[in-house]
């Protein structure tokens, strides 16, 4: 299967030591793609540096064959992204923000901006600022900026926060869909750890910036009673050694 | 080409949307009026002769040349990085398929046109008061003047805000950005006093070259030396204030 995502020998390390260090994980066309670790594990970090917000220290990320850190237009082209936290100008309305977004991007015109704010269940507030939005809804107008572009490529921190019932049964709703008909792939970061379960089908685990292991849910369920057994089991025989 | 132009169109919407525009052109349309008022007083009080029409835009600009404009080129550049940097805003576009120096460039030419718009605001208003109020001296030879004294201040506004531009990129907070800038605009005019003699080193003496062009004999060595120092400020800051945007985590 094609390899969409190649993450080699990554390492990122702050001045207080903390980071992630030799980091490989290969993404494959399809993949919803669960990256779980404790707080502080390093998953913002390596999404950062996957998104070129922070150059690593060492390694590559490559994109589609592209390397984010020397062709950074060309690796972002087809990647929709959330990281750590949905940002938007607070001065300008949820349409208004969209259509910053899509400026960037060929072909996304005012229809596609209705179609992702209606799918974000958004639209009806397309005219308001998102100073007044709640946290869920700021949220929802991220998600919609991510998926705005028909990304082949989504990388998502912690999209579930604050989002309530409804909005992350949509959320799975568009991640299942996309994955379905456009064959995307994701690269979702979460710690409502059953979500994951429902939501994805490989997982890769980081402990004090080391990827512990990579593996299918299929396998890990062959396993464990649930992913949170595997998780658990995975983090604390690491923290023994 | 395409990404450059999306990060363009969105610089200037966010700084039209931000009403920081509106705000400097009221202000500015105050300082005319006021300048005007004090003429007509001047005039009609003490029996002093004031200016003409066309003197009136070059009064106009040698007053805010070292007020609102560069206060407003501060406050523009402040907001575009600095404000941006502290809501964590950066990020909506540094996660586009944009490189950095082309997000970079953008948003220093989003504040090169708000500079032109406010220059060309001030012209038009004040050789509009000027006409409407003072003893008519329009001819063509005259508003050449005022236009090239108005176009080649630009110069020295952009240099200003590339400037303000680094100090953003080193210092964290708004304020301490605002703060410094005054500092060392405030320092490097006192220097200039001080030490008249090296005062073509400092850019703040640039702000006023305007006054270059319109003498009768045009200095020509005198201009290519100051349009000289300021294209190396120019290009000293923008390399040294892009380097540290490139680096910087976000």
């Amino acid at each position: 299967m094609e390899k969409i995502i190649e993450i080699k020998n990554l390492s990122k390390v702050y001045k207080n030591g903390r980071g992630i260090m030799d980091i490989n994980i290969d993404i494959h066309k399809g993949d919803i793609f669960g990256f779980l670790g404790p707080n502080g594990a390093g998953k913002t970090t390596a999404m950062k540096v996957m998104t070129g917000l922070i150059k690593p220290d060492s390694g590559d990320v490559k994109i589609f064959g592209h390397s984010i850190v020397d062709e950074y237009e060309k690796a972002m082209t087809k990647v929709g992204c959330i990281i750590e936290t949905a940002e938007s100008y607070l001065y300008l309305t949820a349409f208004e923000n969209l259509k910053q977004v899509s400026r960037y991007y060929k072909d996304i015109d005012d229809n596609r901006i209705h179609e992702v704010l209606e799918l974000t269940g958004l639209l009806k507030y397309k005219n308001e600022k998102p100073r007044k939005f709640s946290l869920g809804m700021k949220q929802r107008l991220g998600i919609a900026a991510a998926i705005l572009s028909r990304p082949e490529v989504i990388i998502l921190d912690e999209p579930l926060n604050g989002l309530d019932v409804e909005g992350m049964i949509s959320m799975r709703n568009i991640i299942k869909d996309l994955v379905e008909k456009e064959n995307a792939t994701f690269f979702i970061s979460s710690h409502l750890i059953h979500d994951v379960e429902l939501t994805c089908n490989q997982i890769g685990v980081l402990y004090n910036g080391k990827m512990l292991n990579t593996d299918t849910m299929k396998n890990i369920l062959n396993n464990y009673a649930t992913l949170e057994n595997y998780f658990v089991s995975e983090v604390e025989r690491n923290a023994r050694i | 080409m395409l990404e450059f132009k999306a990060a363009l169109t969105n610089e200037i919407e966010k700084l039209y949307k931000r009403k920081k525009i509106i705000v400097a052109m009221v202000i500015s349309l105050i300082f005319i009026i006021i300048g005007q008022l004090s003429m007509v007083v001047l005039r009609t009080g003490f029996g002093l002769r004031g200016v003409s029409s066309m003197d009136f835009p070059i009064l106009v600009l040698s007053v805010v040349v070292n007020t609102i404009l560069p206060l407003f080129t501060a406050l523009v550049t402040i907001e575009s990085f600095s404000g941006e940097f502290s809501q964590n805003t950066m990020k909506i576009a540094l996660t586009r398929p944009i490189s950095r120096l082309k997000f970079f460039t953008a948003k220093l030419t989003a504040i090169i046109i708000f500079i032109i718009a406010n220059l060309l605001f001030v012209m038009i208003f004040s050789i509009l008061a000027g006409c409407l109020f003072n003893s008519n001296s329009f001819t063509l030879l005259s508003v050449l003047r005022v236009l090239l004294s108005y176009i080649v201040t630009l110069l020295p506004m952009v240099i200003l805000s590339i400037i303000i531009v680094f100090f953003t990129n080193i210092i964290r907070s708004g304020i301490g950005v605002f703060f410094m800038s005054i500092l060392v605009f405030v320092t490097f005019k006192g220097l200039g006093i001080i030490f008249y003699r090296y005062s073509g080193m400092f850019f703040t003496s640039m702000m006023n070259w305007y006054s270059l062009f319109i003498m009768d004999t045009i200095p020509t060595f005198k201009i290519f030396l100051q349009f000289m120092m300021m294209l190396s400020y120019g290009i000293i800051f923008f390399t040294a204030g892009y380097y540290i945007f490139e680096k910087k985590e976000f």
